[in-house]
């Protein structure tokens, strides 16, 4: 069916979409490697002379990275592993027979559309702080001190409110993977004697496997890139208690204004994003095939 | 006597998702109810749900002091905008992948997805460098170029899926009763690609009226949309609850009930048709 007119019109029709995303590939790309070898700091102006892997040691050599590696790590692990797990239970939850069901669903899924600034001030503000917070009111009514959250746990307490905002995606996902599962298979097993953790165990985990996968890569990938809940809750602080990569780049470059380190860190974070993106990659080109 | 436990059963499981779903909503609800509170209410010991004296001044008073209209309308524009061409460039590849694919179709999808893969925070340096040069920081236009691109995959992806789900034979069908190719496109591809493209429009502007990573860093006043406004109130502006509340609520609303809508969308959207 395919003529050769057919094909030249379908190559017209695809390459302004490639062309265009290969020049936002590669010309931040190729300026980013540019730069950081480059001494090249916007308060100095003048030359920027060539100096190899200079900003690389300085970037990675700097106690702030390993405590922006660590707190990325914990930030991710720590949303991942709450969001994946209640992403399960919800998933299940929502998949039994019940009343209002849609209802419960719009619910679970409205802090996905919640914009990241507003999430984060209105749990900084309205439910975390120490004075006026909703769960200050709450400790002192139950006679407990209130907590400090963004002075004492200032991570924990951005993986709580990411976690909030996740939690729908992970839900949502999981729980279109559990409404492909044939029920009759569950009803066959129930009346084999296998038990509500055997259900889950044999049946519903094996079948939600790919879609736990799919909830982990994407959320990963978002997850990595994290900075706005940061910017407006703690700015990195105190110190850098709560600095991620993606931070870490935005202070050196946008505060700092050092160009040069700034670009040698955006690499690192290319580089440690790819990791994830490859497995990614394979597994949603493995569903192209079928 | 089944009947009977399945009954109590879905009783227990309503209970029980209910108050899960109160639970999690909760923040929006309250910030909800504390935009109508005065800012004596909105901090008053012990909290205050329903009874106290509605009022719509937060709204008027951050209008007044801070031209909030402008940053709502810049979101407007910002997030269509980019919308429109993206789907402008995205529907012609998509549809020509779709119905002509050629060995490179696969290859090309995923090297559009890997755009997507890429950090911002790793391009951050030279855009910002760019649109300083360029004249193009804290303004819509660039914000528009920005968004259009970094959402572009996603729009290629979402709008493939769809479009590959529109039957051939109906096609070959029409050409064999002598349709010509203006009939068969006007009256029977567009029909059918419809709902496909509205359903990618409302996730894409749903996106990028919430991404806040470009918005922060490339707007300064001018142009801010609405992320960076809010932003704006994390100190000291944001404890000012009753105000903070009220221009929070007219941020998510229109998003809120536009992704109640685009639910399913949203599922086959954000996995690139991994999970359906």
């Amino acid at each position: 069916m395919a003529t050769k007119a057919s094909r030249s019109a379908a190559r017209v029709m695809i390459a302004p979409s490639v062309l265009l995303l290969l020049g936002w590939m590669l010309i931040p790309l190729a300026l980013t490697l540019y730069f950081s070898v480059l001494r090249y700091n916007l308060l100095m102006p003048g030359a920027n002379p060539f100096v190899g892997v200079e900003n690389y040691t300085y970037f990675l050599t700097d106690p702030a990275f390993t405590d922006a590696i660590i707190n990325t790590l914990l930030l991710v692990g720590g949303v991942l592993t709450i969001t994946v797990l209640g992403g399960i239970a919800l998933a299940i939850l929502l998949d039994q027979p019940m009343w209002g069901q849609g209802i419960v669903r719009i619910l679970v899924i409205a802090p996905f559309f919640v914009m990241p600034t507003v999430s984060a001030l209105v749990w900084k503000n309205m439910f975390m702080n120490p004075v006026n917070g909703l769960f200050a009111y709450l400790a002192k009514a139950i006679g407990m001190q209130p907590f400090d959250f963004f002075a004492a746990a200032p991570l924990a307490s951005i993986i709580g409110i990411v976690s909030w905002q996740w939690l729908p995606f992970a839900t949502l996902i999981l729980l279109t993977a559990m409404q492909s599962l044939d029920s009759e298979q569950l009803e066959a097993a129930e009346m084999d004697g296998a038990g509500p953790l055997a259900r889950f165990r044999h049946i519903m985990l094996p079948h939600m496997a790919r879609a736990i996968t799919v909830v982990i890569l994407i959320q990963t990938i978002f997850l990595l890139s994290i900075f706005a809940e940061i910017l407006v809750t703690t700015n990195g602080g105190p110190g850098t208690a709560s600095t991620n990569l993606t931070f870490l780049v935005y202070a050196e470059s946008l505060l700092r204004f050092d160009v040069g380190t700034g670009s040698a860190g955006g690499v690192v974070a290319i580089i440690l994003a790819n990791i994830v993106a490859i497995f990614l990659m394979r597994m949603i080109g493995k569903n192209l095939d079928t | 006597m089944a009947r009977a436990i399945s009954a109590r059963r879905k009783a227990l499981n309503t209970a029980i998702a209910w108050t899960i779903g109160a639970m999690i909503f909760f923040p929006i609800l309250w910030t909800f109810l504390t935009s109508f509170k005065t800012e004596a209410q909105a901090i008053a010991d012990p909290p205050i749900f329903f009874l106290f004296d509605w009022t719509t001044e937060n709204y008027t008073t951050v209008q007044e002091r801070s031209n909030y209209f402008r940053h709502f309308w810049n979101s407007v524009v910002i997030s269509i905008g980019s919308t429109i061409i993206g789907l402008a460039i995205a529907i012609p590849a998509a549809w020509s992948m779709a119905f002509v694919p050629s060995k490179h179709t696969r290859n090309i999808l995923m090297w559009m997805l890997s755009t997507k893969m890429l950090p911002p925070v790793g391009v951050l340096v030279p855009i910002y460098l760019l649109f300083r040069d360029l004249k193009l920081l804290d303004t819509q236009f660039g914000l528009i170029i920005v968004l259009t691109l970094i959402n572009l995959p996603i729009i290629v992806w979402m709008l493939y899926t769809y479009f590959k789900e529109i039957p051939g034979e109906v096609l070959e069908a029409a050409r064999m009763d002598g349709a010509t190719l203006r009939s068969e496109v006007l009256y029977i591809l567009l029909p059918m690609a419809v709902p496909g493209i509205a359903s990618t429009m409302l996730l894409n502007i749903i996106l990028a009226w919430n991404e806040a990573f470009w918005t922060l860093n490339l707007t300064a006043a001018k142009a801010a949309p609405l992320t960076a406004f809010i932003a704006s109130y994390s100190s000291p502006e944001g404890l000012f609850y009753a105000k903070l509340s009220a221009a929070s609520t007219m941020a998510i609303a229109p998003i809120l009930i536009m992704g109640w809508f685009s639910q399913k969308q949203l599922v086959r959207g954000l996995t690139f048709g991994a999970v359906k």
